[in-house]
């Protein structure tokens, strides 16, 4: 809703919005759902004023229709896929984060949602140079876990500190504060962020249903308004500046037992691609193993590597499902003991 | 047809005939006769002659709106033909009618909109119908990379389909060329609010005068504003209700007027927890006015892999498998028989779009 004031247009004047407001328009929207010749006789002015005036309001205030191959070219030029780092995920991926899209990822507590936003944080800003903003509504993140996964990578201070410096953190503990920082962010503070090195490529909020999910339920809808507005202002976001968005999300039961997302069906068309992580079943004798089995839910684009290899569950058919470890990004099984020698010959 | 013209303006006859040149003023039928008559003084000559050019001047007016009327009411194409397998027997969306395509996430709606898409601005030679299309999309769900993908697929499909064995080499210009023409014919809107999308739908009107070829519009999707209108509405459901109500109204004399069809796409906002075929679940939800313009409601749901291709793969290695989705369709058009007709049809999501099983 767009509210008439003076000086919106030329020759919207405190006259004409007087006895506008006299015969009830009183938005942009009124003025231009309105006729233009019965509201030209009631405000005794001229016609072709009303019109010049609803033209010119209408330029100001729609969207432009854009040509399919204008569209298309755009986009060529201005997406990139981010690699997460982990070659499994990117496989499920369909080779890693698109920009311009949101991608969700949902799991139970200690199922690795958080390590796999750390891993794709370090991975973007170490490898590829670019600039990452990690909003954290959970406290989960430390600087210290990142500056460990990035000692595995390279020896070089200099550069661990670089791409240390490459990851902006925000962290805020409810919906407001999450909106404000967004549309901040859309508003100027991506191109703030981006100076010192690679522009802002990725933005990962760690978990966005912890700020959401206390508002839904009951009868009062301002909850899935509230959802409604951060799924649209991430969408522009993503969209307008080609940044790929990352978001966490828990996990609930269905009426039939399934574990499936949280947050609801009104959530579910929001992220382009879901992936949903699960502990792998291994023996008793193995605990706490760092084995963690992603399945692709929702995808736009897995429908032509169907015909990669399935662990088949009988339950959910044609879902892709790829395991992998989460010790990846921080020297994987292989390099862990490395890991280690590298510990004792610092200390 | 003539006659209601005829009423408006006497003069269309004479946008058939090619309208005189001022160059040359032998061909206007009023200065033959005054030639022919012969009499009169040069400043009587003179002054019927300006009179005559402003009536010519009016006539060139009157009959370019006789055009434009032309433009409005006949040549936007039918698309009762668009698909088929989707509607009952000779049910397909006529001119001024909306098909609303329902159901949760996951089930195939946009991949539905990028077939008929598709059909729409692929050129004849590829099955397609070469009209122009508008794509009104609200929550930013068009993925131009997979709709270039399904028109590549299909525009290959139809070249080997038309060269047969002929062994002329099909240069990467010329498929570039039938892709940017495919896409030029698409125009995308995005919309971040209701109240956007209802200044959008009247600033759409103008384009939709000027471009005759212009026959379908998609929304993708009407549902994606719900919950911030009743946020913004507050406690009455009628100020809830207010811009989506507006827009329909809209979109019902653009419908009238323009005489175009509207496919739209719906979201579920309900979880079905008792299986899949729970009538609530498919209640539409959205604002009365939307509802009276629906004519016909495809309903989308995910179908249950097939038994016997469960039972012949085993064990590791390639498999095939494709999620099998099924559609719904009631209408309750009152053009063709009156009386409600449905359909249930299944398709795959495949590389080239949507196939139909």
């Amino acid at each position: 809703m767009v509210i008439l004031r003076e000086g919106m247009c030329p020759g919207l004047d405190e006259d004409l919005l007087r006895s506008l407001r006299a015969a009830d328009i009183r938005t942009v929207e009124d003025l231009v759902s309105s006729d233009s010749e019965e509201l030209a006789q009631k405000c005794s002015v001229s016609y072709k004023a009303l019109f010049a005036i609803r033209r010119v309001l209408l330029a100001q205030h729609t969207a432009f229709p854009v040509s399919g191959a204008d569209l298309y070219e755009e986009l060529l030029s201005s997406t990139a896929i981010l690699s997460t780092g982990n070659p499994s995920l990117d496989k499920l991926l369909d080779s890693g984060l698109f920009t311009g899209e949101i991608t969700e990822l949902s799991g139970g507590p200690g199922s690795g949602k958080s390590q796999v936003c750390f891993g794709a944080a370090v991975h973007i800003s170490h490898h590829l140079k670019q600039s990452v903003i990690y909003i954290d509504t959970t406290g989960g993140l430390t600087a210290s876990r990142l500056l460990q996964m990035l000692r595995s990578e390279t020896t070089n201070t200099d550069e661990q500190m670089e791409a240390l410096q490459r990851i902006r953190i925000v962290r805020l503990f409810d919906v407001y504060a999450l909106l404000d920082c967004l549309y901040g962010l859309c508003g100027g503070g991506l191109q703030q962020a981006s100076v010192g090195g690679g522009s802002v490529k990725a933005v990962i909020v760690d978990s966005v249903s912890a700020v959401i999910a206390p508002l839904l339920g009951g009868k009062q809808s301002e909850g899935m308004s509230l959802m409604t507005q951060v799924a649209g202002v991430l969408k522009t976001m993503a969209k307008d500046f080609s940044v790929a968005a990352l978001v966490t999300n828990h996990v609930t039961r269905s009426g039939s037992g399934d574990v499936q997302p949280g947050l609801g069906v009104s959530w579910s068309h929001v992220p382009r691609t879901r992936i949903l992580l699960e502990r792998v079943e291994t023996a008793p004798s193995v605990s706490r193993s760092s084995l963690r089995s992603a399945t692709l839910i929702k995808s736009s684009r897995q429908v032509q590597a169907a015909h990669r290899v399935l662990t088949l569950n009988p339950s959910q058919p044609c879902c892709i499902k790829e395991e992998f470890d989460l010790r990846w990004w921080s020297g994987a099984a292989g390099g862990a003991s490395g890991k280690r020698k590298l510990d004792q010959a610092g200390s | 047809m003539f006659q209601i013209v005829c009423l408006i303006s006497k003069t269309v006859w004479i946008h058939f005939v090619p309208i005189p040149d001022r160059t040359e003023p032998d061909k206007r039928p009023g200065t033959a006769l005054l030639r022919a008559a012969g009499t009169g003084s040069e400043s009587d000559r003179a002054r019927r002659a300006a009179e005559e050019e402003e009536e010519d001047e009016a006539r060139v007016e009157m009959s370019e709106s006789g055009t434009q009327l032309f433009a409005r009411l006949e040549a936007r194409r039918c698309l009762k033909d668009i698909e088929p397998r989707l509607f009952p027997d000779d049910g397909g969306p006529d001119h001024g009618e909306v098909v609303e395509v329902y159901g949760p996430e996951g089930t195939g709606k946009t991949e539905l909109l990028y077939h008929l898409l598709s059909r729409c601005v692929l050129p004849e030679a590829a099955g397609g119908l070469e009209v122009d299309v508008v794509f009104v999309d609200t929550d930013y769900s068009l993925d131009m990379l997979r709709l270039v993908s399904i028109l590549d697929t299909r525009l290959n499909k139809g070249r080997t389909t038309l060269k047969g064995l002929s062994t002329s080499p099909s240069s990467a210009g010329s498929d570039e060329a039938a892709l940017h023409l495919c896409l030029s014919r698409l125009l995308v809107v995005h919309c971040s609010s209701s109240s956007q999308l209802l200044l959008t739908l009247h600033f759409l009107e103008t384009t939709l005068s000027s471009r005759s070829s212009l026959a379908l519009l998609l929304i993708d999707s009407m549902s994606a504003f719900y919950w911030s209108d009743r946020g913004e509405g507050g406690a009455s459901i009628s100020k809830q209700e207010e811009k989506l109500s507006k827009s329909s109204e809209l979109l019902g004399r653009l419908l009238r007027d323009y005489r175009i069809t509207i496919f739209a796409t719906c979201h579920a906002i309900r979880r079905s927890n008792s299986g899949p075929s729970s009538s609530e679940t498919d209640r539409p939800f959205l604002c009365r006015p939307w509802q009276r313009l629906v004519t016909h409601r495809l309903l989308c749901s995910r179908q249950e892999a097939d038994p016997d291709q469960a039972g012949s793969d085993r064990g590791d290695g390639e498999q095939r498998r494709r999620r099998v989705f099924r559609v719904h369709c009631t209408s309750s058009s009152l053009s063709s028989t009156g009386t409600k007709g449905s359909r249930t049809s299944s398709f795959r999501v495949t590389d080239g779009g949507v196939e139909f099983i």
